[in-house]
């Protein structure tokens, strides 16, 4: 098996891999209604309209293990 | 599922990275296995040539002229034979140009002479009278850099092998030898020999009286690459 | 200190909206001014014959593309995200003085290039590959910059109070990953002083000179690589992580379908980097390469339309806003320009059409169509957007804006009308054969043919141009203006009349 025989399989895998992801992801978004951390995600349209420094973050980052 | 994707930056850089960075992967490195090899009759360029692609490069030709011509009937009838991949072997960086404004220039030194570029590159309306080209007059008083062409040359010899003083395949089953000189010294007398031959045909007199005196103006180099053209 | 309530903090932002408006204006005006001189050649020494090498076509052509691309639009795109990228992240820069160092160094540098690149290429200093027409020791300051910005996004990221990332911010981290892949690979080259002559002689001729590491056929593979999909991280994918957050914000709509929005995302990302083989249709690369670049770019409509519709959408049942507010009416128009060039560039790139268009006016006229339609349009919406937040000043006067729009708008329709007549009449021309099987037409002949679309192109872009004029003076008065407000909260942008 010559170097581009074997550029020629991995690329194959490579692609089976990432088309078999894509298509997961989509059938993911389509079924659910609300990620893992049970956030609908069309809430994360309010990423954009209630950004001020002060407002709710929609998930906020959790500090704890800082602490 | 995919939540490591949507919520951890890191993990997401190095899936969006994988992704984009797959058809690059794919597209262009196969084809940099199998180096374009030259085809039979492509030389590499003499050291004026380069001094006068590197003047072509300078004043961005490739913006208005491309050098690739088409398997089409239109684009044989007018320019000549289309481009073969080999013919560009030695072209750092290659000069096909995305824009027609003016026409091919792969084969122009089939199909051109010397004086026909003296005339044009001074005042283009002279040949042709509507063109929108402009006139390169600096070219007859501008000095080429020949310095510059030779370490080129040197670039290319010592890090990519492109065979310099060694012969070469013709058509015609001949070899030749390009000829790349062993100091800047003999560089520049190499190329002086050859600008040489390319003002004997050249009318300007100014241009003419300073080969003799030595120098080489960038119309000179410049005729002699669209000349290496064919 | 720590008595005043947090703020953003927009000083890098200002910076950059600075140098996204000034390189705007220098970078159209050389584009108006070549544009005129392909209509009336004598322009080319309108300055004397002394100044003819530094004002003729060839030598301003790429100027004009560098300072449009990486003048106007990458500052747009910097200038942005020092203010999405606070604000959806939900912290503040003055929170990490690391952070704002950065960022100032980054436009000192960044200024630094771009006067390197302006100098370098009046000189006649260029590689010739498009869009990467440096040498080699500017290709490095980029380099530079492009890191510092990454150190930004993902310091930025890193002290963030809002877990999630939003989707803008998706897009900008693939603008800054993208655009760093293929500038690196691009721009492989060897200067030409490390080579020693046989005499032992070293660092021969100019130091600004390079050669690249790949030669013919295989650069061009690179370079189109690169060029197209330097549209892609420059053209496309910030402009959608601008859209993303500008238009949901001053409408106050949330985005019609986020979960479309991440689908789209990963669709563009996927399809993208595959169809830049359409640019060396019938040229000597590999025949499987080209094919499948004109199916990729096929396919890439889906992606693009997913984006824009979604954007479109957003307005849905707000359409009387697009009516009230010039900033909407922008933002509209440019999705609608990315739908509409998205569209025209896979037409183009089916091989028989190709074979007309590909060397002729119609590309130029597709390419406008996208950067003035969609990339200007998105940029300027953005920056008038951002002026009454980072200045707490009313926008100085709405009727100028919508003065603007329309102006800009009729330049866009000018432009890409007549260059879409010249690139299609000019390829009919280069394949017409007459009864006895000879071309029919000379090549002046289609230069000749092309003078009043030339001067209708140049009209187009003039208007384009007045009305980035006043966009610079509206924004110019908004900074100096006294009337101080507090917008920083509001949806739509307050106005003057």
């Amino acid at each position: 098996m010559d170097l581009n025989e074997f550029a020629a399989y991995g690329y194959f895998f490579l692609v089976v891999f990432l088309v078999v992801g894509l298509y997961s992801y989509i059938y993911h978004l389509y079924k659910n209604r609300k990620d893992a951390t049970g956030v609908d995600y069309e809430h994360y349209s309010n990423m954009a309209l209630h950004d001020d420094i002060d407002s709710t973050p929609v998930k906020p980052v959790s500090h704890e293990k800082e602490n | 599922m995919f939540h490591w994707l949507e919520k951890n930056p890191f993990l997401f850089a190095v899936g969006v990275f994988i992704v984009i960075a797959f058809a690059g992967l794919i597209e262009i490195v196969p084809n940099f296995a199998e180096a374009s090899r030259p085809v039979i009759g492509t030389k590499p360029y003499s050291t004026l040539e380069l001094a006068g692609r590197q003047v072509y490069i300078k004043n961005s030709c490739n913006a208005c002229h491309s050098q690739l011509i088409r398997p089409f009937k239109s684009e044989t009838d007018r320019y000549g034979h289309y481009s073969l991949s080999g013919e560009y072997a030695y072209d750092r960086p290659f000069l096909w140009g995305s824009k027609r404004t003016g026409p091919d220039l792969h084969r122009v030194g089939n199909y051109r002479t010397t004086e026909w570029h003296e005339n044009h590159m001074k005042d283009p309306k002279s040949i042709v009278p509507t063109t929108i080209m402009p006139g390169y007059p600096w070219m007859f008083t501008t000095n080429a850099d020949i310095d510059t062409a030779y370490a080129e040359q040197l670039t290319v010899a010592q890090f990519f092998g492109v065979p310099y003083n060694k012969p070469v395949p013709m058509k015609d089953g001949s070899t030749t030898v390009v000829k790349m000189g062993k100091s800047i010294k003999e560089a520049r007398e190499l190329a002086l020999e050859e600008a040489k031959k390319v003002a004997a045909d050249m009318k300007d007199q100014d241009v003419k009286d300073a080969v003799a005196r030595g120098e080489i103006p960038e119309i000179v180099a410049l005729i002699a690459y669209l000349n290496s053209l064919k | 200190m720590e008595n005043r309530p947090l703020e953003y903090d927009y000083t890098v932002a200002k910076m950059f909206m600075l140098t996204t408006i000034i390189l705007g204006i220098v970078g159209m005006a050389i584009g108006v001014f070549i544009a005129f001189e392909l209509a009336f050649p004598g322009l080319n020494t309108v300055f004397g014959e002394g100044l003819a090498e530094y004002t003729n076509f060839s030598r301003l052509r790429p100027l004009h593309t560098d300072a449009v691309a990486f003048g106007f639009t990458v500052s747009g795109i910097f200038a942005t995200w020092f203010y999405v990228g606070q604000r959806v992240l939900k912290v503040s820069m003055a929170e990490s003085k690391f952070l704002m160092f950065i960022g100032k160094l980054q436009f000192w540098l960044y200024v630094i290039g771009v006067a390197a690149v302006v100098v370098s290429l009046f000189m006649g200093y260029t590689t010739s590959k498009e869009y990467a027409e440096f040498e080699w020791p500017i290709d490095i300051a980029i380099v530079v910059v492009w890191v510092l910005w990454g150190v930004s996004i993902f310091g930025l990221i890193g002290i963030r109070r809002e877990k999630s990332l939003y989707i803008s911010i998706w897009y900008y981290i693939a603008t800054f990953l993208g655009v760093a892949m293929l500038y690196l690979f691009n721009n492989m080259e060897v200067p030409t002083m490390l080579a020693t002559s046989p005499a032992g002689e070293s660092a021969i001729g100019d130091w600004m000179h390079s050669v690249s590491m790949y030669a013919g056929t295989n650069d061009a593979l690179v370079q189109w690589w690169y060029g197209h999909n330097a549209v892609a991280f420059v053209f496309t994918v910030p402009i959608i992580a601008m859209i993303y957050y500008f238009l949901p914000k001053e409408s106050g709509q949330a985005i019609y379908s986020y979960k479309l929005s991440l689908l789209s995302f990963w669709g563009l990302m996927f399809v993208y980097l595959w169809a830049g083989g359409h640019h060396l249709l019938f040229s000597t690369v590999p025949d499987w390469m080209q094919t499948m670049g004109s199916i990729f770019s096929v396919i890439l409509i889906l992606p693009s339309w997913g984006s824009a519709i979604n954007m479109l959408l957003t307005m849905k049942g707000e359409w009387q806003q697009v009516a009230a507010s010039p900033l909407i009416k922008f933002m509209v128009l440019a999705s609608t320009f990315y739908m509409f060039s998205t569209l025209e560039g896979p037409i183009q790139a089916i091989k028989s059409v190709n074979a007309i268009a590909h060397f002729t006016d119609w590309i130029v006229g597709h390419v406008h169509d996208g950067t003035l339609g969609w990339v200007g349009f998105m940029i300027i919406a953005a920056l008038y957007h951002m002026a009454p937040r980072v200045f707490k000043r009313e926008l100085y006067s709405k009727s100028l804006m919508a003065a603007q729009f329309w102006i800009q708008t009729l330049g866009i329709v000018l432009y890409f009308t007549s260059m879409w007549i010249a690139g299609i009449t000019q390829g009919m021309m280069w394949r017409a054969h007459d009864e006895f099987g000879n071309l029919a037409y000379s090549f002046i002949d289609t230069v000749d043919v092309l003078h009043p679309y030339y001067a209708l192109r140049g009209t187009g872009g003039l208007l384009y141009l007045a009305g980035f004029f006043i966009f610079a003076y509206n924004i110019y008065k908004t900074w100096t203006s006294n009337k101080e407000v507090d917008a920083e909260r509001l949806n739509a942008s307050p106005m003057g009349a």
